[in-house]
């Protein structure tokens, strides 16, 4: 009786062991906070960006021209679907033209 | 060198170089991005370019070594809401669109049920390298370190599409993982491949090394897909569909493509280019040791180790330079035992004799003669993608 008691507990503790994982709970994304620069349209940026990425998006993409830009934002609209209104487009790429841009129209 | 003849070298060199940036479409990839000091879960501090998404790389010295340790393994997912827990229990694999019969498979399952097979393939980014391109090319500009080589332990996806029994009608598998947009609106990362593509190599994997898959590698399941860039490796795989005909899908249709013509590549701006998936990934070397600015001694015994890989045809050969492009000598490859879809390691010893800046050169050759260009002859593409110049690295002897 104690002996199946105890076969069945160590089953039990086999069965386990078959089951260890290395993380059992949630994992955590830490927050890394990003160097932005401040100026005109930063609100836009702030409220329309930060919902799907980071601002290592906008920081680690490399200086580009106004139509590089624009086209980025446009992407994130069309193919992304984010519901970001004209004029804030507008002024988003103001801000990353003038900010992360290399003074380049085209 | 008399110090003044030595300025006015640099000055000449430096000349040239600037040349170069405004008329080459490709240089050598950025190489000094910084660690973070902040490390995600199941990694060690990797380079962070972002934290949501995350997207981590790793540092040049990873690739001295043929297997690319776990938590070094670089990360890059599209959407910003991924599960941060996964319980096993719970979760399935679910097989259904023109299949017999629609599975609803455990990871259990999948390891007591099937035959595991096990193989060692690189998986790279298709944006690897994209900072060497001139002018910038969109996205993320990574370094060298957005590939890593693992052995994969799995089953056969065509076992898993065989036990639901594939409908005649069926010409595509679509794969979607547990990775979900801000906006409902916003496309999945889903992938297709055509049945005929699907061979034995492609498999459904649960262990990365002997381990379970990192989360931020796809735990509990991610597609493999040998010789292929890593868009097509689905991560957090929960849905295999079987469709009679090609969907369409955004990360198939509109990014990770290239120009489709002989150079795969176009001029900036130009206009209606016709395209194609990335897919196979082509010839490449990376030398893991010695790193830029490592300093050595004149005359002192200096072995160079790197890896080199391609998209399965294997690797015949590595050359290095240490005279700047003008000589080459094969290096030493290491015995092919993890196959042809792995990194292969080279080693290549010598002895600096010049003080000074020392250049060290790599170049692989594939079975199929395949050679890794120099980077001032790559042509530019609009994404930045498959960058595979000749790996440089420049030491300093003292």
């Amino acid at each position: 009786m104690y002996k199946s008691i105890l076969l069945a507990m160590l089953g039990a503790v086999a069965l386990n062991a078959a089951d260890v994982r290395e993380i059992r709970e949630d994992i955590e994304i830490p927050y890394i906070s990003y160097d932005i620069k401040m100026g005109e349209h930063f609100d836009a940026v702030q409220t329309n960006c930060l919902t799907c990425h980071s601002f290592g998006y906008v920081t680690n993409q490399g200086p580009q021209s106004k139509e590089q830009w624009r086209k980025k934002v446009e992407k994130m609209v069309v193919h992304f679907k984010a519901p970001i209104t004209d004029a804030d487009s507008a002024d988003i790429t103001e801000y990353l033209f003038k900010h992360y841009g290399n003074g380049q129209e085209k | 060198m008399e110090r003044r003849d030595f300025f006015k070298k640099s000055l000449v060199v430096a000349g040239a170089a600037a040349i170069g940036t405004s008329l080459e479409a490709a240089s050598l990839p950025k190489d000094n991005a910084k660690v973070s000091n902040i490390a995600f879960p199941q990694k060690r501090p990797m380079i962070t370019y972002s934290d949501r998404p995350p997207l981590l790389e790793s540092t040049r010295d990873v690739f001295s070594q043929a297997i690319t340790p776990n938590d070094q393994f670089f990360v890059r997912w599209h959407m910003p809401e991924i599960p941060t827990h996964v319980d096993l229990n719970t979760f399935r694999l679910k097989v259904n669109g023109e299949v017999k019969k629609e599975l609803s498979l455990s990871v259990d399952q999948l390891k007591h049920e099937f035959e595991a097979v096990e193989f060692t393939a690189v998986l790279q980014c298709g944006g690897n390298g994209r900072s060497a391109f001139t002018p910038i090319a969109g996205g993320i500009q990574w370094g060298n370190g957005a590939v890593g080589n693992a052995t994969w332990k799995g089953v056969r996806l065509r076992d898993i599409l065989e036990r639901a029994g594939i409908k005649k009608e069926a010409g595509w598998v679509g794969f979607n993982g547990m990775d979900n947009a801000s906006y409902y609106e916003t496309p999945n990362f889903v992938r297709e491949m055509s049945l005929t593509e699907l061979d034995d190599h492609v498999i459904v994997a649960y262990e990365m090394n002997g381990e379970e898959l990192p989360y931020l590698n796809g735990f509990p399941l991610r597609l493999i897909v040998p010789g292929y860039y890593s868009d097509s490796w689905v991560k957090m795989l929960s849905n295999l569909t079987l469709t009679k005909s090609y969907q369409k899908l955004f990360f198939m249709d509109v990014a990770y493509r290239i120009p489709d013509n002989e150079c795969e590549c176009e001029e900036p701006g130009e206009k209606n280019v016709k395209t194609k998936p990335i897919k196979k990934m082509n010839v490449k070397s990376i030398i893991g040791y010695p790193t830029n600015n490592t300093v050595v001694y004149n005359n002192s015994h200096v072995t160079v180790r790197g890896v080199a890989f391609d998209q399965g045809k294997g690797i015949r050969a590595v050359l290095v330079s240490v005279d700047e492009g003008k000589t080459w000598e094969e290096a030493i490859l290491h015995k092919d035992t993890l196959g042809r879809y792995s990194f292969r390691e080279f080693r290549y010893s010598f002895k600096p004799t010049k003080f000074g800046k020392q250049k060290i050169m790599s170049k692989a050759i594939s079975k199929s003669g395949e050679e890794q260009p120099l980077a001032e002859n790559i042509k530019w593409n609009h994404g930045g993608y498959k960058y595979n110049g000749v790996d440089v690295v420049t030491i300093e002897v003292v």
